[in-house]
């Protein structure tokens, strides 16, 4: 729902960055969405893409790469994937069990970033 | 997005090419501005709740029969974001609450940097308790922590018997849930404890609390769990 703010606002680090590069056009852009985020990565690409028509980067590869969740349990140091718990029901949403120790103590390490990774420009 | 075609590259400008990094993490952004909001309302010593809550499920209305209860007059702020009217900001105005109305547009929420903004407008000396009444919506606000001491969540039973089950991440996310309108229940032929049930298996931490905010049914539960006085 909030993926056209969340684009806007990658759309103008983009151009702003590429204007004080002095950037004739850019050619590419790399993205990283968290898999926790309630971001839908089709529709962020789709509003960059549509947001970025008639600018210097209208030509540009738009690349989102999908960040896996990764959770720490502070219980039983269990690190790593939340989707070996069947028993959490909301694992896809919202991770609230350890899947080791089925602990609450859990804390998201990886899943939840919206990250403007890089672009790549032509001077 | 259909990248098919996009895969080769011929590029025509004859210009160098250069990498820029920018590891810009644009939710990241939102929680280092909530970090610095709740610092704000450290320094002014008041406990800032964010309520947050569907269209229509209550939000205005829990939070005039908190202030009728706390007859705190001038002593709690309230920042009403709304897309586009002031209604509720004058609602709250009745109770003697000083208020900052947001418009937010277009924008489906608040975030940290609305509330930044918005902190600047209001007055928050004498302040102790300070209401930030979200945009009508379970999905967005769950995303843009604010930097309030406590999130709320309200939900009522107009709104059928699904909406905890359908939004776990805020719910999650939530101090408190608050199921409203509970008169209304045997008429929407909705059961308040399968909703509660739903509640405690997504957030089993979260208090549940009934309420009929009109008449401030549940409303002192609420003030006694937020740790709020008079």
């Amino acid at each position: 729902m909030h993926e056209f703010s969340i684009s806007s606002e990658m759309v103008n680090t983009i151009l702003d960055t590429a204007k004080k590069k002095n950037a004739k056009n850019v050619i590419s852009i790399l993205l990283e969405i968290g898999e926790l985020t309630l971001l839908n990565t089709e529709q962020v690409g789709f509003w960059i893409r549509e947001l970025l028509k008639g600018s210097l980067a209208e030509d540009a590869e738009i690349n989102i790469k999908v960040i896996k969740a990764k959770i720490h349990c502070k219980s039983c140091g269990y690190k790593g994937d939340i989707k070996q718990n069947q028993k959490d029901f909301f694992k896809h949403f919202c991770p609230q069990i350890c899947p080791e120790c089925n602990s609450f103590q859990i804390k998201v390490e990886k899943g939840r970033e919206c990250t403007l990774r890089k672009i790549q420009i032509v001077k | 997005m259909d990248r098919k075609g996009e895969k080769m590259k011929i590029l025509k400008s004859n210009g160098e090419i250069f990498d820029i990094e920018l590891e810009k993490d644009l939710l990241e952004k939102n929680r280092a501005l909530a970090k610095e909001n709740r610092k704000r309302f450290d320094k002014f010593n008041l406990i800032a709740i964010d309520v947050m809550g569907s269209i229509g499920s209550g939000k205005t209305s829990l939070i005039k029969a908190i202030l009728k209860k706390l007859n705190m007059n001038g002593k709690i702020g309230v920042i009403a974001g709304d897309l586009t009217t002031d209604i509720d900001g004058k609602r709250i105005l009745e109770e003697g609450a000083r208020v900052v109305q947001i418009n937010t547009g277009k924008e489906c929420h608040l975030d940290a940097h609305i509330i930044n903004l918005a902190i600047k407008k209001m007055n928050l000396n004498g302040i102790k308790i300070l209401f930030i009444e979200n945009v009508g919506n379970l999905i967005c606000p769950g995303e843009f922590p604010l930097g309030a001491h406590k999130r709320l969540v309200i939900t009522s039973v107009t709104e059928g018997p699904y909406m905890i089950v359908k939004h776990p991440y805020i719910f999650r996310e939530a101090d408190l849930i608050i199921l409203n309108k509970i008169d209304l229940a045997k008429a929407m032929n909705v059961n308040p404890s399968q909703l509660e049930k739903d509640a405690k298996r997504i957030n089993p931490r979260a208090p549940f609390i009934k309420t009929n905010a009109l008449k401030g049914i549940g409303v002192s539960k609420i003030i006694n769990i937020l740790g709020l006085k008079s």
